[in-house]
């Protein structure tokens, strides 16, 4: 589904990526750990098209096309989503019409039917009673005054609805209580197939309890250092990244 | 001798020759010559003109475009032309209307205008259209339209109207203008408790053109809601002047203001808090793309003893391209010591992180920039 073949990218003027590879299969979660500033979000950015974040060298295969020659939105469009480390607030455009608006682009692209507003409140309605959301916050700008855990919940929520075939969680367990860390990892479970994949970057392996990964990475200085099963987090947790440069 | 003063004098006196004029107006227009000849010609010296081209007061090109569909609601629609003006059949009979040149002369009071509103004053120096409305109470709603449809669009054209509003009346007036060049003054006299919802939608290609002067003056507890919409031309040149005369009253302004190409838009709101206790809220959203620019202004006056004055400024703008250039300014000037007051001025570009959220969900650029815009205007919408 994705192949990462040698990428060098910078961030701004910075070399961040440094020659990383990485391979994901249909159906498959890959979870990505590794120290801070080691370019895990970086690597997000890139697959997702962020103007900043520029390859240099490298190749990006989705399925079977040139990702990288792609426009952010076409990208979406294929079924590449990321859910953002930090999620924008966008004052003045409401969440129900932004997501409307984005999955019937995506449909337009693919060639399909848009979704009318009827169809699309009867599945939203359905999907928030799952995120267990509370529905107001539809209503609300996009993200503006939620909670750090609601903007979380707002991106999974968005996943849900958007359906991809490849989904980048960007620390989305990070400031999220027990229960709400449960609930997202509901909706990702939800949402597993065999035709659907996750990368899914974090700092603890607790969400890889709710999570179970089939592959764990350590992203270091730009590139991935070690990969291993689940077995690979919990030492990682009790040992932190030291020892890897030994 | 050459100019622009000079041009509108002798335009005067033409107007003269050729038509018979009412006693009380030859002498204000006598009295507006006077003044005219001791200003200067309006040009970039003048901070009202520092960032607009005045020479393109003397352009003569015409244009033509659409007038905006108004929907479903009743309306009782004024044609301005040279041949005076029109009133559409449906008109209600609580609304009266006169041309301007059969005004009474007491009802006509001099505007006080100065050198940095010298394009306005050569209105009083030559219109010789405009109606003047009273409205009385009533329980019929709808919306009065004043469309001006001049034949020569390449030429300018004066027009005066007078608005009374009557105690406890209410109207809403929508001014519209599409095409042509048009120098407007329009007094609105809000009486007590009377409520005027007033609409402006000028949206012009690159030849046309607009000066307006639009002043009210509010009586004890009346209530004004102007909402504006400014889109291109050559030349559009706004000035709201208003007046609280008395106490307990609201003056509300949204405007949204945008420009391209080579437009320029100059947009200022004075309000004077001449009595205690009455509120002023000028809300201004602006765009300038390619090599337009735009002139943003609200100021408030608050006179010794104006306690309890309310005013809120609030001017953000948006540079759409590298060459467009946006002044903003709020300003106040506080004599009284009791006075609740906020203003705030941006100036930025459209929020790249922002752009990138909505492309990452599948928004393609162009319509993800159309989102962030039309969320950014909604904020000036005020009625
Ligand atoms: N626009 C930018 N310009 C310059 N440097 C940048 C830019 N964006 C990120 N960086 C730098 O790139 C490096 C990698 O950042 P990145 O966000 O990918 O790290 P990360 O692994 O996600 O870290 P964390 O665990 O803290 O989220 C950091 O040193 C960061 O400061
Ligand atoms: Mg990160």
């Amino acid at each position: 589904m994705l192949t990462i073949k040698d990428i060098y990218a910078k961030a701004g003027d910075k070399d961040i990526l440094k020659g990383l590879n990485l391979e994901v299969k249909p159906g498959e979660v890959h979870a990505i750990m590794g120290p801070n500033g080691a370019g895990k979000s970086t690597l997000g950015n890139l697959l997702a098209g962020m103007p900043y974040v520029e390859p240099q060298s490298g190749s990006v295969e989705f399925l079977g096309k040139d990702l990288l020659a792609l426009d952010p939105e076409e990208r979406a469009a294929e079924g590449v989503f990321l859910a953002f480390q930090y999620p924008v607030e966008i004052p003045g455009v409401n969440n129900m019409y932004f997501l409307r608006t984005a999955l019937n682009a995506q449909r337009k692209y693919r060639g399909e039917e848009p979704v009318d507003s009827a169809q699309f409140l009867r599945m939203v309605k359905q999907k928030i009673k799952a995120m267990n959301m509370r529905d107001d916050l539809l209503k609300r700008p996009v993200n503006v005054g939620f909670s750090g855990g609601e903007k979380k919940r707002n991106e999974v929520f968005q996943m849900g609805v958007l359906e991809p075939r490849l989904a980048i969680l960007d620390e989305t367990d990070s400031g999220l209580d027990i229960d709400a860390l449960k609930i997202v990892a509901d909706g990702v479970n939800q949402l597993r197939s065999a035709d659907r994949s996750f990368i899914i970057i974090t700092h603890y392996q607790r969400l890889l309890d709710y999570i179970e990964p089939d592959f764990v990475h350590v992203l270091a200085d730009g590139k991935i250092v070690k990969s291993g099963s689940k077995k690979l987090a919990l030492e990682l947790e009790e040992q932190g990244y030291g020892w890897l440069n030994q | 001798m050459a100019g622009l003063i000079n041009n509108w004098l002798s335009a005067a006196e033409q107007l003269t020759v050729n038509e018979a004029q009412p006693a009380w107006l030859k002498a204000q227009r006598e009295r507006a010559g006077m003044q005219l000849k001791s200003y200067q010609d309006p040009s970039r010296k003048l901070e009202y003109w520092r960032y607009a081209d005045a020479g393109r007061l003397a352009e003569e090109k015409s244009s033509s475009g659409q007038l905006k569909d108004l929907g479903e609601v009743p309306q009782w629609v004024i044609t301005i032309s040279e041949h005076g003006y029109n009133l559409s059949e449906n008109w209600p009979a609580h609304l009266q209307v006169s041309s301007i040149m059969d005004a009474k002369p007491e009802q006509l009071k001099d505007l006080d205008f100065d050198q940095e509103t010298a394009a306005n004053l050569s209105n009083t120096l030559l219109y010789s259209q405009g109606v003047g409305l009273i409205a009385a109470p009533s329980e019929d709603s709808g919306q009065v339209v004043v469309i001006y449809d001049f034949a020569e669009a390449g030429k300018w054209h004066y027009v005066r109207n007078q608005f009374v509003l009557s105690a406890n009346s209410g109207i809403t007036v929508h001014e519209q203008l599409s095409s042509g060049r048009i120098n407007v003054v329009n007094v609105f006299d809000v009486n007590s408790k009377a409520r005027l919802n007033r609409l402006q939608h000028i949206n012009l290609n690159e030849q046309g053109a607009m000066v307006g002067f639009t002043c009210y003056e509010l009586a004890e507890g009346a209530e004004v809601i102007s909402m504006n919409w400014h889109q291109g031309g050559s030349l559009q040149h706004h000035i709201q002047q208003v007046n609280f005369n008395q106490s307990e009253s609201l003056f509300k302004s949204g405007s949204i203001n945008k420009s391209f190409d080579n437009n320029n838009i100059t947009d200022i709101v004075n309000v004077n808090h001449h009595h205690k206790n009455n509120r002023s809220e000028v809300t201004h959203r602006s765009m300038a793309k390619d090599r337009s620019q735009i002139f943003n202004n609200a100021k408030a006056l608050v006179a010794p003893g104006a306690d309890q004055s309310e005013i809120e400024q609030d001017l953000k703008n948006i540079l759409l391209s590298e060459d467009a250039k946006i002044f903003s300014k709020p300003e106040l000037e506080v004599y009284a010591d009791e006075v609740i007051a906020a203003h705030g001025s941006t100036i930025g570009a459209l929020d790249e992180q922002s752009l990138f959220y909505l492309q990452s969900r599948g928004i393609p650029v162009a319509e993800a920039r159309d989102i962030m815009i039309e969320s950014f205007e909604q904020e000036a919408i005020i009625c």
